[in-house]
């Protein structure tokens, strides 16, 4: 798994490239939880380069919404593919996080 | 022995409900064989059970196959159940005992018999659970003992198709209508990965008649059922699991057999594209 951070003005973006499961699951939540705890938590989370996910991936994933809200900001999926955006979807994700097709379009609704 | 033991994971499979779609888990099987991956539990829902019930019995998957041609035919489902359907409409006339299927059971309890009759969950070659639903309360209920048969037939009683059966003191109904994709137990026995092989009722382009109208609506409430269910035991748990979700790409009626084969191998895409992940996760335990 490869993650790469991009700060906008605002807004942080989190590439994320691989597989999102229990064998990395550890080695995103800590990356994620960086962030949150060092104040930037209006995160875009880009899973276009994600090619697969498992519950335990999806743990991390759902970890970083909680406390990312919890100090006021939010975290934000984009450019799921399909494989991805099914589980998400069947796992609740899609009903609980926000998520975007283009991770531009995910920035853009944090507002300025 | 467990992970959690610090020994090798124990690994389930899961199949969920959906008729005739769940010959997939042949294809699943087929790549595990293939693989030299044991199941260490298998747990199976409606459709989903008969397959279950298979593999725990150590059939081969050929002899599956051939089974699963002999068990989805016409005759199943085209004898009405007319003292049913009367004391439905006429409770009166007729009396109603509180349960209902249009279509009557002995085809397929025959059709059950061949792999099923006689065989106990003792005999299995590896642990088999059966979910079904209590007709009374709603309940899910687990069966893991006495006849495979009894377990089977209630947990694809079908609402309004096949009359509910009893177990014990239960009435049962088919497994779906509580627990489609039951990982939660598969949990509960102490699985460390779960192989979760899942199916969403389709939904008809057009609804032309009031059976079609009832089966939708049994659509509606079981996908959102799965889903809901899915999301909770998916986050709720340490257990991992592997979503094994095969792709139809055309409809597959109740009685399409000649599409078995393009739905075994549908199957078995699905299970190959979670082998890479599965195969790392055994070999780090």
């Amino acid at each position: 798994m490869e993650i790469h951070v991009e700060r906008h003005t605002t807004v942080t973006v989190v590439r994320i490239a691989g597989s999102v499961d229990g064998l990395t699951a550890d080695t995103l939540l800590a990356a994620l939880q960086a962030e949150v705890d060092g104040g930037h938590v209006r995160l875009v989370g880009d899973l276009s380069a994600v090619d697969y996910t498992s519950s335990a991936g999806l743990r991390a994933l759902l970890a970083t919404v909680k406390q990312a809200r919890q100090k006021g900001g939010d975290f934000r999926l984009a450019g799921a593919v399909p494989q991805v955006s099914r589980v998400l979807e069947m796992s609740g994700f899609t009903s609980i996080l926000k998520m975007y097709e283009e991770v531009e379009v995910a920035l853009a609704s944090f507002g300025s | 022995m467990s992970a959690a033991d610090g020994g090798a994971p124990r690994v389930a499979l899961v199949i969920g409900a959906g008729s005739v779609k769940c010959a997939a888990a042949l294809g699943l099987w087929r790549v595990l064989k293939r693989e030299g991956i044991d199941i260490d539990l298998v747990v199976g829902c409606s459709g989903g059970s008969i397959y279950a019930g298979v593999m725990a019995l150590g059939l081969g998957v050929e002899e599956c196959e051939e089974m699963t041609h002999g068990l989805w035919r016409r005759e199943i489902t085209e004898r009405a159940d007319w003292r049913s359907m009367l004391g439905a409409l006429f409770p009166k006339l007729f009396g109603f005992n509180g349960r209902l299927g249009m279509v009557h059971d002995a085809p397929l309890l025959k059709a059950l018999s061949t792999p099923f009759g006689g065989r106990d969950f003792a005999e299995t070659k590896i642990p088999l659970h059966v979910v079904a639903t209590d007709l009374a309360n709603g309940e899910q209920v687990t069966l893991s003992e006495g006849s495979i048969l009894n377990a089977i037939r209630a947990s694809v009683a079908i609402p309004y198709v096949w009359q509910p059966w009893k177990v014990g003191e239960r009435w049962l109904l088919d497994g779906c209508l509580s627990a489609p994709l039951p990982v939660d137990v598969a949990m509960r026995e102490g699985a460390d990965l779960i192989l979760a092989m899942g199916f969403e009722s389709p939904y008809p382009r057009r609804i032309r008649s009031g059976t079609r109208y009832a089966f939708q609506i049994n659509s509606i409430y079981t996908n959102n059922l799965l889903r809901a269910n899915y999301a909770f035991h998916n986050l709720a748990h340490h257990a991992e699991i592997i979503p094994v979700l095969p792709e139809f790409g055309e409809n597959i009626g109740l009685f399409d057999t000649h599409k078995f084969p393009y739905v075994i191998e549908q199957g078995e895409r699905a299970m190959e594209a979670q082998l890479p992940y599965l195969k790392q996760l055994l070999a780090t335990a």
